[in-house]
């Protein structure tokens, strides 16, 4: 909730006096004169609270991929992929950190978790994707692959786990029974970038490095549709609810329908973009890409609303929570950062304070960044 | 602390022109950043995490059968703890390693990496000579043997 505050002149001039602080304020004119102005809170109307993004550290090296889980009886929680090899769990709405999955012995290219958090699954350069325990941290599945993987999903149930990586094959592992082979969808002439289920787990959606994105049916193993682009699709998000495709190539952010792949709308940023997320509520996106920027844009008008600096190096990727309260990016830099939707809204670890609080001595706030005083 | 400040009403006779001037200049400039309680807690240096404690991890983690899987983490660390015991007596052995291909090789142990990804070794015997120092890739060595 943040603060708009209204000042009206009391009429009388009184000096140096403080009257009841913090209801009144001295503001020293150029004219010599003290004038005192009585100062009343009026309820939320503009954001006048500069963003203040909370850098989780840990990593040392770039952060390629993040994935949320969904809503769970124990809050929501996040997991990264790091060039380091070690993806990390944190708490979703605070960026604490949880735990390190320790095991692969190359670059974590992906990441994912299942709906309840109870399990991970990585894409290493090492060629395997690993299934991890999330509650407990152990490794619980090791899958072979002939080349680097890239990219991990699980079906709504967490009974299967979809991989794509460098040998160009998408494959579909039955977690039930590890030892089987998994279906093999072959079809793509480069490597995979991103595979996500789709259409309730009945088909696939792949972007690769051919520049396309092609619909599979997971029965037949057929491309039901391809769309083509002019340059390597960056990033993908599938949203269930309302079944929209988020696509980024080149400075484009697309949105596209997830069941017939045709465009809805499109916008471009300044910089090269290279992942974008919409919120939940499909009000606005978020973008980032080689300016170091996180942009957002109002989905509706497609105008740029903010854009905020904080990395050190290109965002690599960036998503909204479940609860569309606030967005991570991950960057070359080697952090994550997580940053408010609604900025000043009390939430996680942010919290609004309101004046008397700031002058109170009971104030709970720790940590206040310094504010910008210009002469 | 610093405020947005409009002026809602202004007496009449004010020198008003500055008021406006200033204030003008305050709202451009001074956004309160938000404040925050902590920094996000950051990974503990000799753990992996996965607090035990923790309410979620005493919640799903079914403890059936905890009996049988501390034997099964006793045997594994008296395993681990062999391993690293055998790989420190290695060290300035002549140790012959069998790799893939059915290759043989003879070589003096120097001391592995923290990962076991690959072994530092001397006088390397290979079928090109003998190799003064070396890196030998472990995932490419399936057995080796010494002399104690």
């Amino acid at each position: 909730m943040a603060l708009h505050l209204v000042a009206q002149h009391c009429s009388w001039e009184c000096g140096s006096e403080l009257h009841n602080p913090p209801r009144h304020v001295i503001w020293p004119q150029s004219t010599g004169v003290c004038r005192c102005f009585a100062v009343f809170a009026r309820s939320p109307v503009s954001m006048a609270m500069r963003q203040t993004p909370l850098t989780c550290s840990g990593h040392t090296r770039p952060v390629v991929d993040l994935a949320f889980s969904g809503i769970t009886p124990y809050g929501y929680f996040l997991i990264s992929a790091c060039k380091d090899g070690k993806p990390m769990l944190r708490q979703g709405d605070t960026g604490d950190w949880i735990g390190t999955f320790l095991g692969h012995k190359g670059a974590v290219w992906g990441a994912t978790l299942n709906k309840e958090a109870t399990k991970a699954a990585t894409a290493a350069a090492d060629f395997t994707a690993k299934v991890w325990d999330a509650v407990t941290g152990d490794e619980v599945l090791t899958l072979a692959h002939k080349h680097i993987v890239k990219s991990v999903n699980f079906t709504e149930d967490s009974n299967y786990l979809l991989t794509g990586g460098n040998d160009k094959v998408l494959r579909i592992y039955d977690l039930s029974k590890p030892e089987a082979e998994p279906l093999e969808i072959a079809g793509h002439t480069s490597a995979i970038k991103k595979a996500l289920w789709c259409n309730n787990d009945q088909q696939i959606l792949s972007a690769s490095e051919d520049k396309t994105i092609r619909l599979w049916d997971k029965n037949t193993k057929e491309a039901v549709k391809t769309l083509s682009f002019d340059a390597s699709v960056s990033s993908m998000e599938y949203i269930p609810d309302g079944e929209i495709l988020v696509i980024t190539y080149g400075r484009t952010i697309a949105f596209h329908n997830a069941q017939s792949l045709d465009l809805i709308k499109a916008v471009d940023a300044p910089a090269s973009i290279h992942s974008a997320s919409l919120h939940p509520d499909k009000d606005f996106f978020v973008a980032g890409g080689d300016d170091f920027k996180l942009y957002k844009y109002d989905y509706t008008t497609k105008e740029e609303m903010e854009s905020y600096k904080g990395h050190f190096g290109p965002i690599h990727c960036v998503r909204f929570s479940p609860d569309g309260e606030l967005y991570a990016s991950g960057s070359e830099d080697g952090t994550l950062r997580l940053w408010q939707t609604a900025v000043g809204k009390t939430y996680g670890l942010w919290k609004c304070v309101l004046p008397e609080e700031l002058t109170s001595e009971n104030s709970e706030v720790l940590y206040c960044p310094p504010a910008e005083i210009k002469a | 602390m610093t405020f947005i400040l409009k002026i809602h009403a202004l007496p009449v006779g004010c020198s008003d022109a500055l008021a406006l001037n200033e204030q003008a200049v305050y709202r451009s400039s001074m956004k309160t950043p938000v404040s925050v309680l902590r920094l996000p807690r950051g990974p503990e240096p000799n753990s992996r995490g996965f607090d035990p404690s923790s309410p979620r991890f005493i919640a799903l983690c079914c403890s059936s059968s905890s009996s049988s899987d501390e034997e099964e983490q006793r045997l594994r660390s008296e395993l681990r703890q062999r391993f690293l015991w055998t790989l420190s007596v290695m060290r300035d052995k002549l140790v012959q390693f069998d790799m893939h291909e059915r290759v043989r090789v003879r070589a003096r142990f120097g001391a592995s990496d923290i990962d076991v990804l690959r072994f530092q070794v001397s006088d390397l015997e290979t079928p090109l000579g003998v190799q003064r120092e070396a890196l030998l890739r472990c995932q490419d060595v399936l057995s080796c043997s010494f002399e104690l």
